[in-house]
């Protein structure tokens, strides 16, 4: 439901004429850098890629240092022996996993993986499975008149209808005109069609909330919210399954990192650490933990371009 | 009622002194002589015996002395005292009406203190704004705010400007019970935390207690803000009304029976939306951007024993981007009371009173797809309380409390891409019931106690589900081990809590006294809410087998010191120490909206808070005014976060000042000014930064919570109230009266941090570049802002 109470801390935003919001410079406790591993990988048939990386304080602008001495596999847990080496790749604490014609993409729905990655003595592992997704079924606009506050828009919908059967979590991506939509406010995920785990919605088309999580809304200059799509532009939704507990990590980094700022901050949650699902299982004693996470993710997806004369009747 | 309720009320009639054969009360009504208000809290003293009383909530005082020659004195701020004469022969009623200082005439001067409750009366930690002083404090676009003006108190604070409810001793916004004329407010908010929901024009008296609460109250464990509106004038009929800057307000009040029954109804509306119109075509399809609340009461005295009083208040606030879509809240109260006499020396009061607050989201423009969510929260009690004069000596307060609750905490149905979907959470009931008595003994004229016990039950029942969790890792959702259907009415949990309460006052001569209390409180609501200020959607949810009672146990000790022949300064120090149990936290990312799981999400731990208050009063000449400071702690400890030690709550201020001044020049202009500080509250910050998949994520190392400060608050606002003329040229006097207020807010435009955050920023990160990294600091009210408003009265 927190889609919802985003449409309405949007408004209230609009009636702050009074607060303001300065950036500022502040100290923050200093600390030793902890291993990051980003791994979701997917069924898509691609180069596989896991970064294993170093933390840098907050404020460091720059790319987090890799980690490039890493062993890193993953494995197969349903259909053993089969292992996934992932290779040092071109740049900083990359690995990669190339499709070979034997296996021409990753992974298999239903099956267990599981990711090992070695730096020296200390040995991480992480645990997901390759759920089933459903197919995007159509994608769509619509055109709707604008006001003072957005400009007449061609907003994109997708559709697509869960499956029966609780549990099934999704995280949908967007690329405008092969940009992926990558602002912390576009992460767009899906607990069955669009509830959450205490209040589920199964077996129907994605809510309505999700459907339209697919459209950019920038501003102009002038503070407008600009149209998410004009005509010509193309739109590619991918659908990834996910683990839920990649939905609760990605549920965590939309609140850590999705500030609206202004009168939202009322509504705000304290800052928290995201929880990984990286285990340390060996190393020295004073090894550290890791943080990240492991998901392994089947897709579907659709294409498609904006035809003003194609748009559906209005209802 | 328990055994031990039993041997108390056994007790309390043995230990009473000594009773002398022929004693007669004296019992009656203090009223104002303008309006016929009843005045709540006026002093009755027997300046022979050097004891006294005080009327109650109902105007109603019962004094049962030896019989003999008296001198008796009413008093009460703000009004001329008067002194009556009586020979006690036979049980008296006396009815006493008490002029209003402004309407003073010359040739009467009476000569007498101002009033030194704070140092006779057992009470400590509770405080008292009359609304005549609430309207003279500066406040926030000029509109006069009975809760803005609680937070000048000692010991009281708010999360910063715009949030909803207030602070006290350290406690959260849910523990505190606000009461209009007795009915539980569950949402004082206006426009999130910028206005309450009390209407000035209909309010009388307001009253906090921060500790040492009597035994009559119970159900929070912070504190208990008694609200009590007017009862309407019943000599004349008056309009009072004001324009402002955000709503305009307009009461109504006059006699229904002259001298026997009377009405208040008052009413405001915010127009921002109004005013906009002709300027967007916004409100056009049917959005709208208002609340508006209506305020009505009505009293009628049959006789001298029997009073029958009828409240209700009803407001709502409206964000609806059409007619289809928005949001919108309200709370709705409606109070019976039935005050009854039997004999002279029993006063009882019968209370039935129904409260509801509702919240209503929906979204969807077409049939197609659509989604409503409502969630609401009842509340229906019966409260027979008795007030018993045994003799001079000793009052005796008992009764009890029957409270009903219905929860509905979601009702949310829609319709996806066609096919319905329904996600409602089944509704709960709930029974909350209460044994008190409560007694207070003069021990001597230097000595005088308070004491009671309040029984309290709480009944969680179905329909729904019991659930067993297990807790994996601390912090992080808890595991599901077994569910158990109940059915309809049957029982999910029950609590049952002795809440023992006890004050005493030892008077060091007449100026002085030193006061301490205990007081053990219970709490068997939840307000569920992981936001750093509460909102309107927060959700009220009873305790069940896992969400256990809250208990707070506080202690206070205090010193309490006049100065001058007419108690012109009031000085009070206060120490407090509280603390809790089964405070309700969260997991990070926990779901409290809609969540059949929600205790899978909460976390429980233990609470401390002490702070020492300090309190300085001004009451006579031209200059009036207080200063209030508090400093203070208050932390909690939880398994799963702070890695189990303790951190400070994100409402701990450490040093808390305020320092509020009117001054009087003459007829015609009243200046006021009110500063505050209030040191910075704690926040979390992070060490590092990592990505995932392109997002940068905070990282804090050490896992703490509220581990800095963000900058200190403070602010200056001004105000001057400009009274119309009160005399024509011809020299008689206007029947009507008016007044301007001119005000600035944040006088110096601080730019007052409420909070600091930390993001990428707005922008799409660049491909190929690393993703920026910002703090930002907001203000709420970054600037100065002006006020104007224009009141009347006819």
């Amino acid at each position: 439901m927190k889609k919802n109470s985003t449409l309405v801390i949007g408004f209230f935003i609009i009636i702050a004429f009074f607060s303001c919001e300065d950036q500022i410079a502040v100290d923050l406790p200093e600390s030793e850098p902890v291993v990051v591993i980003d791994a979701w990988i997917n069924n898509k048939p691609e180069t596989q890629v896991i970064k294993v990386m170093k933390t840098l304080p907050y404020f460091d602008q720059e790319f987090l240092p890799g980690v490039n001495d890493a062993i890193v596999r993953v494995e197969d847990m349903t259909q053993q022996p089969i292992i996934f080496e992932f290779k040092k790749g071109e740049g900083d604490g990359i690995y990669e996993w190339e499709p070979w014609w034997n296996q021409p993409h990753f992974g298999i729905i239903g099956h267990d993986y599981k990711l090992t990655v070695q730096i020296g003595e200390t040995v991480y592992e992480a645990y997901s499975s390759m759920g089933r997704v459903p197919p995007v079924d159509s994608l769509t606009f619509r055109f709707e008149k604008g006001n003072n506050f957005i400009a007449d828009s061609y907003i994109a919908g997708f559709y697509a209808n869960d499956p029966p059967g609780i549990g099934d979590t999704y995280w949908i991506k967007t690329w405008k005109n092969g940009l992926f939509l990558n602002k912390p406010s576009e992460i767009n995920i899906s607990w069955d069609a669009g509830g959450s785990p205490g209040a589920v919605v199964d077996g129907v088309s994605f809510i309505r909330s999700v459907r339209d999580m697919i459209n950019p809304f920038d501003k102009d200059e002038e503070g407008k919210y600009m149209s998410p799509y004009a005509p010509g532009d193309s739109i590619r939704v991918e659908i990834h399954s996910i683990t839920n507990e990649a939905y609760t990590f990605l549920y965590q980094t939309l609140i850590q990192t999705n500030r609206p700022g202004g009168f939202a901050e009322l509504f705000a949650q304290p800052l928290a650490n995201v929880i990984s699902n990286i285990q340390l299982v060996a190393g020295a004693e004073n090894s550290a933990k890791a943080i990240g996470f492991f998901n392994v993710s089947a897709v579907s997806d659709m294409e498609g371009w904006l035809d003003p004369d194609k748009l559906p009747p209005k209802e | 009622m328990s055994k031990i309720s039993w041997l108390l009320f056994t007790f309390l009639l043995f230990t009473a002194p000594a009773v002398a054969v022929e004693n007669y009360t004296v019992s009656g009504y203090v009223k104002d002589s303008t309006s016929g208000e009843l005045l709540i809290g006026s002093t009755v003293y027997v300046q022979e015996l050097g004891i006294g009383t005080q009327t109650n909530v109902y105007g109603f005082y019962s004094l049962t002395i030896p019989a003999g020659n008296y001198t008796l004195e009413y008093r009460y701020l703000g009004y001329v005292s008067r002194i009556i004469r009586i020979n006690l022969m036979k049980n008296e009623q006396i009815n006493v009406d008490l002029v209003p200082e402004e309407l003073k005439l010359e040739e009467i001067v009476i000569t007498s203190s101002r009033g030194d409750r704070n140092i006779t009366d057992v009470e400590m930690s509770a405080q008292e704004l009359d609304i005549r002083t609430i309207r003279k404090i500066p406040s926030f676009l000029g509109e006069v705010d009975v809760i803005k003006s609680i937070q000048l108190l000692p010991g009281v604070s708010t999360v910063g400007e715009g949030a909803s409810g207030f602070n006290v001793r350290g406690g959260s916004v849910g523990q505190n019970l606000i009461l209009l004329d007795e009915a539980p407010v569950y949402n004082s908010s206006h426009m999130l935390g910028f206005f309450s929901v009390f209407n000035p024009d209909a309010v009388k008296d307001i009253k906090l207690y921060k500790g040492a609460v009597p035994a009559r109250y119970g159900g929070r464990i912070a504190s208990i803000l008694d609200i009590r509106m007017k009862d309407g004038n019943n000599k004349k009929f008056g309009v009072d009304g004001g324009i402002g800057t955000v709503f305009s307000r307009l009461a109504v009040e006059g006699p229904i029976v002259k001298d026997k029954g009377s009405f208040i109804l008052a009413g405001r509306r915010s127009y921002i939306d109004v005013l906009a119109r002709p300027f967007t075509s916004f409100f056009d399809n049917g959005a709208a951007l208002n609340f508006h609340d209506l305020t009505l009461k009505t009293n009628y005295r049959f006789n001298q024993n029997n009073a029958l009083y009828l409240s209700g208040y009803f407001g709502r606030d409206k964000f609806l981007f059409d007619r289809e879509q928005g949001f919108s809240w309200g709370n709705k109260t409606a109070t019976l009371r039935w005050n009854h006499l039997f004999g002279d020396r029993v006063f009882s009061n019968f209370t039935f009173f129904i409260s509801d607050y509702d919240y209503e989201l929906k979204f969807g423009d077409t049939e197609r797809d659509k989604f409503h969510w409502e969630s609401r929260i009842r509340t229906m009690d019966l409260k027979p309380e008795f007030t018993y004069s045994i003799n001079a000596s000793n009052e005796l307060i008992f009764g009890g409390d029957l409270l009903y609750y219905k929860f509905r905490p979601a009702d949310a149905t829609g319709v996806s891409n066609g096919t319905p979907i329904n996600v409602s959470l089944e509704e709960k009931f709930a029974f909350e019931s209460a044994l008190y008595i409560g007694n207070e003994t003069k021990f001597s004229k230097a000595i005088s106690a308070r004491y009671g016990l309040r029984l309290s039950n709480f009944q969680s029942l179905g329909p729904g589900y019991v659930y067993e969790w297990e807790t994996t890792v601390p912090g992080q959702r808890k595991r599901l081990i077994s569910s158990r259907r109940v059915e309809k009415f049957e029982k999910i949990a029950s609590y049952t809590n002795l809440e023992p309460r006890a004050s005493l006052r030892v008077k060091i001569g007449n100026k002085m006294s030193v006061k301490a209390s205990y007081n053990r409180m219970a709490q068997y609501l939840h307000l569920i809410s992981n936001t750093t200020a509460s909102n309107p959607l927060d959700v009220w949810r009873p305790g069940t087998n896992n969400l256990k009672p809250q208990r707070g146990d506080q202690f206070a000790l205090g010193i309490f010191r006049n100065f001058g022949q007419m108690d012109d300064y009031e000085f009070s120090l206060e120490g407090y120490y509280r603390t809790t149990d089964n405070q309700v936290e969260y997991i990070d990312g926990a779901e409290i909206f809609i969540n059949e799981y929600l205790e899978a999400d909460l976390l429980s731990g233990i609470g401390r808070a002490m702070g020492l208050e300090f309190y300085l009063k001004k009451n006579t000449g031209k200059l009036n005014g207080w200063i209030s400071y508090t400093v203070g702690k208050t932390e909690l400890k939880v398994e799963g976060i702070n890695n189990g030690e303790w951190y400070p709550t994100r409402f701990d201020q450490r040093h808390n000042l305020k320092i509020v001044g009117y001054y009087n020049l003459n007829d015609r202009w009243t200046f006021s000014a009110n500063f505050t500080f209030l040191s910075g509250t704690p926040t979390t910050f992070p060490t590092d930064r990592f990505t995932q998949q392109g997002y940068l994520i905070p990282y804090n190392a050490y896992g703490s919570r509220n581990n800095v400060r963000i900058a200190n608050f403070h602010r200056l606002d001004i105000s001057a109230i400009f009274y119309g003329k009160k005399y024509r040229r011809n020299g008689k006097a206007r029947k009507n009266r008016d007044y301007w207020i001119f005000g600035f807010y944040n006088v110096y435009a601080r730019r007052n941090p409420f909070s600091i955050y930390f993001s990428q920023g707005e922008d799409r990160p660049a491909a190929g570049e690393p993703v920026p990294s910002f703090a930002t600091q907001v203000s709420i009210i970054g600037t100065i802002v002006p006020a104007i408003s224009y009141n009347f009265k006819f």
